[in-house]
């Protein structure tokens, strides 16, 4: 079944080299999307000539490929998301998407289209995730991804902003009696293939010997560990949590199951668009960057629409409000290639990072997580926003 | 042919033949050069590397069931996964011949219930996609044995979980290489004397007891080696200690899941070509057998079976090249076969087109040789024409 997925992905790969070598001849036809930014932005600033406050100056930013026109053009985002993980990326039994993830997708869609539901999402697994975004099958991959050297630079992806600091761990029963990587000798371990997970896990292991079982989603690995295959089960701790959330209560539920208390590992998840077009990945990357503003000045869903009339500057360039200059007023834009307000889109539709968090893996939620390092600089977290202007 | 008479080359047949042999050759190289060319081009465009340096790359995982180090090369992981696939269809094709030949034979049994079982062992296998096969066989059987930490000791001879089998083995001795030799000679001998026994039988009628001569010889020579030579093999019995399992053979159960669903799945087809070739011997071959006063075992052992065998042969190949080809199930049940092996090195930064291309070839070659063999054995069983 895989295979034949990934020999489709290859020949798509070959036919998408094809006509990439195509486009190249035919470059000043796929810049018409920048273009047409460019006029809504001097619909509303026609009469303002201020160096702060210019329309999207599209003709001076290098767009390498211009995937944001052809997203604009096309109407939706293509998102490649994971769909086994409870509060980051789940496809619920209803036939909805919801989770951490998910929301950052909604988040773009609701920057670039002005809709968060305007958003294709295609499932990856571990292995494909690289040749499909590689491939141009999605716009950007926000997959529970760990940024790393080799995919930045070898897998032809380029990582924005993380969204979640976070750490592998180990599950175990809690009946098993395990209460220490150094217990699990002698035993299997089940971890997905194509994930730093393994090769943190052959880090960490490398004095105790085990059997490595991995599979290629937490469908049929969730059975062997259930069935006692494996006695530890080894991933990034925030998804541990998650399926320890969602284990079955005929099985124990989540108690019956423990995440032990080490570390083993640097996991930053976080938003990776393809190689070669700075444009699409500053989009992206502010994206997420406004999400953490928004929760550093106080903006939520909630209060959104009540700083029309606020005096702090740094939120009325973020929410694309008038602003002071000398002939009239204008609005900020700083030359993302978005349409001002931008970014109220984003936080009338999926909140602030604090709201996006306490949503799906909050201490509200099953998963119960707490934010730790994933909290503002200013609560002594590693979140910390470049300023807006 | 009178030389004023010639025909001008270009309406020459054989000029144009060989004219349009080589344009069309001319064509196919330049389509695999473009298309060559748009890879390597745009990879390189994307800063992917087009090389195949990376094999030297240490691998950075554990595979279960080797003992390779997580430093050693992808070069080495990949041959790893190939011989994992090379042990899948070592043990399985036999498998799945000797079943299908049983299903197949069993159709046409006049035993009522036999027919039916067979039936219904062909129609419920043959019309399941080979995924749900393997996924049942993983889920529904090989998890449901004990778990990896109360495995299950029968005998003392076995130890069984649903994580690994082990059974008892050999463990090699002192003089363990000079005992293999004598045995291989051994071997050779019995063949030996198993193709004069059987030449005397051919030219003079008498009883050749084959099986007793050669299989005597390689028991007599085996014993007193292993004799001369001092216990150079012992049995060693699979030990528990703890969660260590020490001595005997050792196999994952995810192999078994896939080797016995995969086998099954294929006997399926295997029955249905022996059948109908069983059924395309011409009938007249069955009573001239009857009339020889042959029993209904010997009918199809000495007369309808190797005829049937003929025709079944080739179209058998295709099924066994679709059992190789499906071992990439694996995968789904978590064998470290090559595909899974190459998976995990493209999920780990190895670059997808290189390792893909890689995979692609080791299957090549497994179902060249597979062909191959299967048709060397069919041109052995060919009707020779005296």
């Amino acid at each position: 079944m895989r295979a034949r997925t990934l020999a489709f992905l290859a020949v798509v790969m070959l036919l998408a080299a094809c006509t990439q070598a195509a486009d190249t001849t035919t470059a000043p036809t796929t810049d018409t999307g920048p273009a047409t930014t460019a006029d809504t932005g001097t619909a509303t600033t026609a009469d303002t000539g201020g160096a702060t406050t210019t329309t999207a100056d599209t003709g001076t930013e290098p767009s390498g490929g211009g995937l944001l026109g052809d997203i604009q053009s096309r109407g939706s985002l293509l998102c490649g998301v994971n769909e086994t993980v409870p509060g980051f990326g789940f496809l619920n039994a209803d036939g909805t998407r919801s989770g951490f993830d998910i929301d950052f997708c909604r988040a773009v869609a609701a920057a670039v289209l002005g809709d968060p539901e305007a958003v294709e999402y295609v499932p990856l697994d571990a292995q494909q995730r690289f040749t499909a975004l590689a491939s141009g099958e999605i716009d950007v991959l926000i997959r529970n991804t760990t940024f790393t050297a080799t995919r930045d630079g070898g897998e032809g992806a380029t990582f924005v902003t993380t969204t979640f600091y976070d750490g592998q761990g180990m599950m175990v029963f809690t009946d098993s009696g395990i209460g220490a990587m150094e217990d699990l000798a002698n035993t299997a371990i089940c971890v997905l293939s194509g994930t730093t997970t393994e090769l943190n896990l052959a880090t960490r292991f490398v004095d105790i010997p085990y059997t490595p079982l991995t599979f290629e989603d937490n469908g049929v690995l969730q059975p062997a560990f259930v069935s006692g295959q494996c006695d530890g089960w080894t991933s990034d701790k925030s998804q541990l949590a998650g399926i320890r959330s969602a284990f079955p209560a005929d099985q124990g539920g989540p108690e019956a199951l423990t995440i032990l208390e080490e570390t083993f590992s640097k996991e930053p998840l976080g938003p990776a668009v393809r190689d070669g077009d700075s444009q699409w990945a500053q989009v992206v990357d502010w994206v997420v960057n406004a999400t953490i503003l928004a929760e550093e000045l106080g903006i939520t869903s909630d209060n959104v629409d009540t700083f029309a009339d606020t005096d702090n500057a740094e939120i009325r360039r973020l929410l694309g409000l008038e602003i002071e200059s000398d002939d009239g007023t204008a609005v900020f834009d700083a030359g993302l290639g978005l349409e001002p307000g931008w970014a109220a889109n984003v936080i009338a539709s999926v909140g602030n990072y604090g709201e996006i968090f306490d949503r799906n893996v909050g201490p509200d939620t099953p998963l119960g997580l707490v934010r730790g390092v994933n909290d503002l600089w200013l609560n002594g977290g590693l979140l910390y926003s470049p300023p807006y202007r | 042919m009178i030389p004023s008479a010639r025909v001008p080359f270009w309406r020459d047949q054989r000029v144009l033949r060989v004219a349009a042999q080589v344009v069309a050759a001319l064509a196919v190289f330049f389509l695999l050069y473009v298309l060559w060319f748009n890879v390597t081009n745009n990879m390189r465009a994307r800063g992917v590397r087009t090389d195949f340096n990376f094999l030297d790359q240490p691998f950075g995982v554990r595979i279960a069931g080797s003992d390779l180090r997580p430093t050693a090369p992808v070069r080495l992981a990949l041959l790893n996964g190939i011989r994992n696939t090379f042990a899948l269809a070592i043990v399985g094709l036999p498998l799945l011949t000797i079943l299908g030949v049983l299903v197949g034979v069993g159709r046409l049994s006049t035993n009522w219930l036999v027919a039916k079982i067979s039936s219904a062992y062909v129609e419920i296998l043959r019309n399941l996609p080979p995924l749900l096969v393997v996924i049942f066989a993983f889920q529904a059987v090989i998890l449901r044995l004990p778990a990896a930490r109360n495995p299950i000791t029968p005998f003392g001879w076995f130890v069984i979980s649903n994580l690994e089998f082990h059974v008892p083995g050999f463990r090699a001795g002192d003089n363990y290489r000079p005992f293999m030799l004598v045995v291989l000679v051994a071997v050779l001998l019995g063949a030996l004397l198993w193709w004069w026994r059987t030449r005397v039988h051919e030219r003079t009628g008498t009883p050749h007891h084959r099986w007793l001569w050669s299989l005597g010889t390689i028991a007599l020579v085996g014993t007193m080696a292993y004799l001369i030579l001092g216990r150079p093999l012992t049995i060693t019995l699979p030990q528990l200690e703890g969660r260590v399992v020490d001595g005997g053979y050792r196999g994952l159960g995810a192999f078994f899941a896939v080797v016995g669903a995969l086998a099954f799945y294929t006997s399926s087809h295997v029955a249905e070509i022996v059948r109908g070739s069983i059924l395309a011997v011409p009938k007249g071959q069955t009573e001239a057998a009857s009339a020889l006063a042959l029993s209904g075992f010997q009918r199809l052992r000495f007369v309808v079976l190797p005829q049937a065998m003929r025709i079944a042969l080739p179209p058998i190949i295709n099924q066994y090249l679709n059992y190789v080809k499906n071992t990439s199930l694996a995968i789904a049940v978590g064998f470290a076969e090559v595909t899974l092996v190459a998976f995990q090195a493209i999920g780990n930064g190895q670059p997808a087109p290189q390792v893909v291309v890689l995979l692609m070839g080791s299957y090549l070659v497994f179902s060249l040789v597979i062909s191959l063999l299967v048709n060397l054995y069919n041109r052995h069983l060919r009707i020779v024409a005296r």
